[in-house]
């Protein structure tokens, strides 16, 4: 048995579309009951490397282990089937399909299928408005609601690890406080999480630790309780003028 | 028109109706799950017809019909897996995989097709009926096989709409249609989801090469026509549902057989093509489609 510490452990992972790399050697860890927040800019690399860890893009070079062994050779349903589930950005999901038969699919996987009572009567309670629109269609669904559906589709696969892609892009401040709250409440229940989010509040209303990425690569490490240099990230975003 | 002839046009009608919904839909679940036409379903019909005349038939192995018919539907699963291996899979990654399958399917198809030719010549054959004799209905007698094929259409159907609703593999095999990226990340095989579908599809093929290879008569040829029309079939009923196809080829069975009677068998298939340029003039999106993807 190794003394593994961590959910998930990446060392110098590149990674990118054709002939561009996007991720030029990234390596950051989570730990076992950890939530990360991972903060940038669009375009830095964040989605990319969320997509590398799940296998739906191969990676280039570098590791990728989970729960201690490696991953980065699986395709994407055997990531899925290990527990580790990413909830990609702005999923529009299944168009035609309801939302309770959606939520029975996505537990696929057989470990998930054995828990998807429980985690059913779970995401029922986490987001009411889901079962009170049990029957509505995908397509019909708010940003809000799909969102909801979203991580609610995550839940069912039986996490033991969960990805969360910007789970409020283009939501409403009430919206995201409700989410926010979701997800918390996930995350006490011991799933380790790592967190994409371009809103700075709210990543760290969430996170023990945050990476920022900048141009493929993590440029800071920043623990929770620290102050945050607002120029850091401003720098971040506009590009540094100082001298 | 007496109400003989009318009955007969409707009688006639839902048999058409019947073989091509069977046809129709197995092309309309690897249009809807891929994305993609196959233009060797035709031709899979036709090998299904002839794999269970080898089988059955005093001039092949004479092992009785059931035998000859388990056999085929058996082996139109390993056909439409090696189809999709040999000529779709390696283009999926492909932007360009809708035009590139119109050219590898057709491929497959002629070369099937000349290969059932030389395998099993050009001399006509003909299936024997699973049900011998005639029945009436509806003051019109029809054979008993065609009675059949109406019962049977509906009822295959009904189980593939089961099948897609409900079973834990229909609902993956929808949902990998719908949106692949997320059917992956929930842990669903994408590809072996595909493979599944091409199965499926080959077998209602075969399935449906089986029923009329005993009303009609067997030459290499035998899919072509059914072919066409299941395209006029998915298309006229909506590109990607299901409900739509079923709907449209009851519609067109109906029609044809109408037409047949006004027109004569010379014109009546141009008179559709006809009329369906029309209907899609008026409703690009097909009677029940959504908008094409």
């Amino acid at each position: 048995m190794s003394n593994n510490t961590n959910a998930l452990e990446i060392v110098d992972l590149r990674a990118g579309y054709d002939a561009s790399d996007v991720l030029l050697g990234i390596s950051l860890h989570v730990g076992l009951r950890e939530r990360v927040g991972l903060f940038g800019p669009n375009g830095h690399g964040k989605t990319t490397l969320l997509n590398t860890i799940s296998h739906v893009i191969g990676p280039r070079a570098g590791s990728i282990r989970f729960m201690g062994e490696a991953i980065d050779a699986l395709a994407s349903q055997k990531i899925v089937a290990r527990g580790l589930i990413h909830v990609p950005q702005a999923n529009r999901l299944f168009p035609d399909m309801e939302i309770m038969e959606t939520l029975e699919l996505a537990a696929f996987t057989p470990r998930a299928q054995k828990e998807l009572k429980t985690n059913l009567e779970c995401v029922l309670s986490l987001f009411p408005r889901l079962a009170e629109r049990r029957r509505q269609q995908c397509k019909t669904l708010s940003g809000g609601e799909r969102q909801m559906l979203s991580i609610g589709v995550g839940l069912m696969c039986a996490p033991r690890m969960l990805m969360l892609d910007e789970p409020t892009l283009g939501l409403s401040p009430k919206l995201k406080d409700e989410l926010a709250e979701a997800i918390a409440e996930i995350s006490s229940r011991g799933i380790p999480l790592l967190l994409v989010e371009q809103d700075i509040a709210f990543v760290l209303s969430l996170v023990d630790r945050m990476y920022l990425v900048d141009h493929g690569e993590i440029s800071r490490e920043i623990n929770r309780g620290a102050e945050v240099d607002h120029q850091d990230i401003m720098d971040m975003y506009f590009g540094s003028e100082r001298a | 028109m007496t109400s003989d002839i009318l009955s007969a046009i409707i009688v006639s009608g839902i048999v058409l109706g019947s073989g091509y919904a069977l046809m129709a839909s197995g092309l309309s679940l690897v249009w809807s799950t891929l994305g993609i036409f196959n233009f060797a379903h035709g031709v899979l019909m036709t090998l299904g017809a002839y794999l269970a005349w080898t089988v059955s038939d005093a001039a092949g192995l004479d092992f009785g019909l059931a035998t000859g018919i388990a056999v085929s539907i058996a082996a139109m699963v390993g056909v439409g897996i090696l189809i999709e291996r040999v000529v779709v899979r390696p283009f999926y990654d492909h932007r360009d995989i809708l035009l590139i399958t119109v050219m590898t399917t057709l491929a497959a198809m002629i070369v099937i097709q000349k290969g059932i030719q030389l395998i099993w010549g050009a001399r006509l054959k003909q299936l024997a009926p699973i049900m011998p004799g005639n029945v009436r209905l509806l003051q019109t007698t029809i054979s008993a096989q065609e009675a059949l094929i109406i019962v049977l259409a509906p009822l295959v159907l009904c189980a593939l709409w089961l099948f897609l609703g409900r079973s834990r593999i229909g609902r993956a095999i929808r949902a990998v249609g719908q949106n692949p990226s997320a059917a992956r990340l929930i842990g669903i095989d994408v590809s072996l989801i595909f493979i599944i579908a091409f199965a499926v599809s080959a077998v209602l093929a075969g399935l449906t090469g089986v029923l009329l290879g005993s009303v009609r008569l067997l030459t290499p040829e035998f899919g072509a026509e059914p072919l066409v029309k299941a395209l006029i079939i998915v298309i006229f009923g909506g590109l990607g549902s299901l409900s739509g196809t079923i709907l449209a080829a009851y519609i067109i069975g109906l029609l044809e057989a109408t037409l047949v009677f006004l027109v004569g068998i010379y014109w009546a298939p141009s008179l559709i093509f006809v009329l369906l340029i029309f209907v899609l003039i008026l409703r690009p999106q097909g009677l029940l489609g959504k908008v094409v993807r």
